[in-house]
């Protein structure tokens, strides 16, 4: 049995039920209610734009379109077509081609929260995704993303990038100056007194183990 | 089983969280394990006076909600082995903790440390009902301002209202010069107005505002009037009988030049 035949994915047009391939009709029944008792109040009012994943026959589609219509009050947008699923498909490619065909290695696709302002002291940004700040960053304010952060300006406050847990997380800024840096669960402070003052970018990572600062326009 | 000390004034800007800092760096320099708690969350000072705002990873109220256990969120002094720091949060406001939670924090603070300061926030509201929560003695700081007299007597009645008696004064930011030309309240005066025991008088000194801006607190520079004004308070906390010091400055420019090559000779 599998236990994830159907997957529930939101995507930008709305809510879609992804089906594996190679379930039958059975299998698929199944795993929805499996899936969605649970959560029946969760789910209530909710609307499926369609279903993906395995090519359906009309009888299938309408049959699943019943179950999650009666039994558990969604709804669902589109008609039965057939060939939802390829053409979603073909959306996806073209998104992503632009850059794929480029030989970079360090790209990433993700949500970000582009933020134009200088953060004060006492104010938190969390974001699932990445943050880019085109301004300042105070002492005592907190930026805090499960990706990388970018602070067009100073950073002067505490960054916490990779706050899942993701080491490949980065923080950069123009002027980086924090007064803590942490990295997935890896925390550093910056030297006590004043330091050394670079004016040049730099950006921290993750090697070895350690969070290390350098400047990331090695040229400069 | 030690002493919760709450350091409050009403008044912002007289110096609580200079006061704070100083006393629990004396007393920690009298070989006495001591805690700082800021109370003030959401305008957290009392960390970046002592030099350790970097270190901050949990905080109180972090504490408070389960996040840590008390032990992580305490940081150790840079300078002195038995001094910590239990910093506020900043992205969090006063009414992120309530005056009972305080009251169980310092209670389990209060079985490991010889003293607990309680860094109080300006106000009378919320923010200051929760620092005084657990206290068993208040420290009332004040200057020698109409204004700072008069809400210095508004917390006092609070304080006794809420149980803290003989509550005892700091007069900060003393200038003799001034007095002297009666340009400014005198001692005598505001004794006389707040009736409470006078713990003592710290001078203004420009050394307070360097070591503020550097992150040490004045209390260990013995060149400090006001550093050994804070020792001789501690002195006091300590049960011990110091009498006042003499805080007629007679220095000059010329005179501290003179001194600093030895032509004068030190009283």
């Amino acid at each position: 049995m599998g236990e994830n035949a159907v997957v529930f994915k939101g995507t930008k047009e709305g809510l879609y039920i992804f089906i594996k391939e190679e379930m039958n009709l059975d299998n698929i029944k199944d795993n929805l209610n499996e899936k969605i008792k649970p959560a029946k109040r969760f789910f209530e009012g909710a609307k499926i734009v369609n279903f993906k994943g395995k090519r359906l026959t009309k009888e299938e589609f309408d049959e699943l379109k019943s179950l999650v219509e009666n039994d558990y009050g969604m709804s669902v947008l589109e008609e039965y077509s057939q060939d939802t699923d390829i053409l979603s498909d073909k959306e996806e490619i073209k998104e992503s081609a632009s850059y794929e065909k480029l030989p970079y290695d360090n790209v990433i696709q993700d949500k970000v929260l582009i933020v134009r302002a200088t953060v004060r002291s006492g104010q938190l940004i969390e974001f699932a995704g990445n943050i880019v700040i085109v301004g300042d960053v105070n002492p005592g304010a907190q930026i805090k993303a499960t990706g990388s952060i970018i602070v067009m300006g100073t950073m002067r406050g505490v960054a916490h990038a990779g706050s899942n847990g993701d080491y490949g997380a980065f923080v950069s800024a123009l002027n980086l100056l924090p007064a803590q840096i942490r990295i997935g669960d890896i925390i550093t402070r910056s030297p006590d007194g004043l330091g050394i003052r670079t004016s040049v970018p730099e950006m921290a990572v993750v090697k070895r183990g350690m969070i290390l600062v350098e400047p990331y326009l090695p040229n400069r | 089983m030690g002493e919760v000390i709450v350091i409050t004034s009403g008044k912002g800007g007289v110096g609580k969280t200079t006061t704070t800092a100083n006393i629990g760096a004396g007393l920690s320099m009298e070989g006495k394990s001591t805690v700082l708690v800021d109370a003030d969350i959401g305008l957290r000072n009392l960390d970046v006076v002592m030099g350790l705002e970097n270190r901050i990873v949990y905080d109180l109220v972090d504490v408070v909600e389960g996040v840590c256990r008390l032990r992580q969120a305490l940081i150790k002094d840079k300078r002195y082995p038995n001094l910590y720091l239990l910093p506020a949060a900043q992205t969090k406001d006063k009414n992120a903790v309530t005056p009972k939670q305080m009251q169980e924090l310092t209670s389990e603070l209060v079985k490991e440390f010889d003293y607990v300061i309680v860094d109080c926030p300006a106000g009378i509201e919320q923010g200051f009902k929760n620092a005084i929560a657990g206290a068993s003695k208040a420290l009332v700081v004040t200057t020698p301002e109409v204004s700072a007299v008069r809400d210095a007597d508004r917390i006092i009645g609070l304080l006794e209202a809420n149980g803290l008696k003989n509550p005892q004064l700091i007069i900060n930011r003393l200038r003799v010069d001034m007095v002297k030309r009666g340009d400014m309240m005198n001692i005598d005066d505001m004794i006389d107005i707040l009736a409470i025991e006078l713990i003592g008088v710290v001078p203004d000194d420009e050394h307070i505002i360097v070591s503020t801006n550097r992150g040490e607190p004045a209390v260990s520079n013995n060149e400090s009037m006001a550093g050994q004004a804070y020792r001789n308070i501690v002195k006091r906390i300590l049960g011990e009988d110091i009498p006042f010091m003499n805080l007629e400055s007679d220095q000059g420019f010329i005179t501290k030049l003179a001194k600093m090559f030895g032509f004068v000779k030190k009283k």
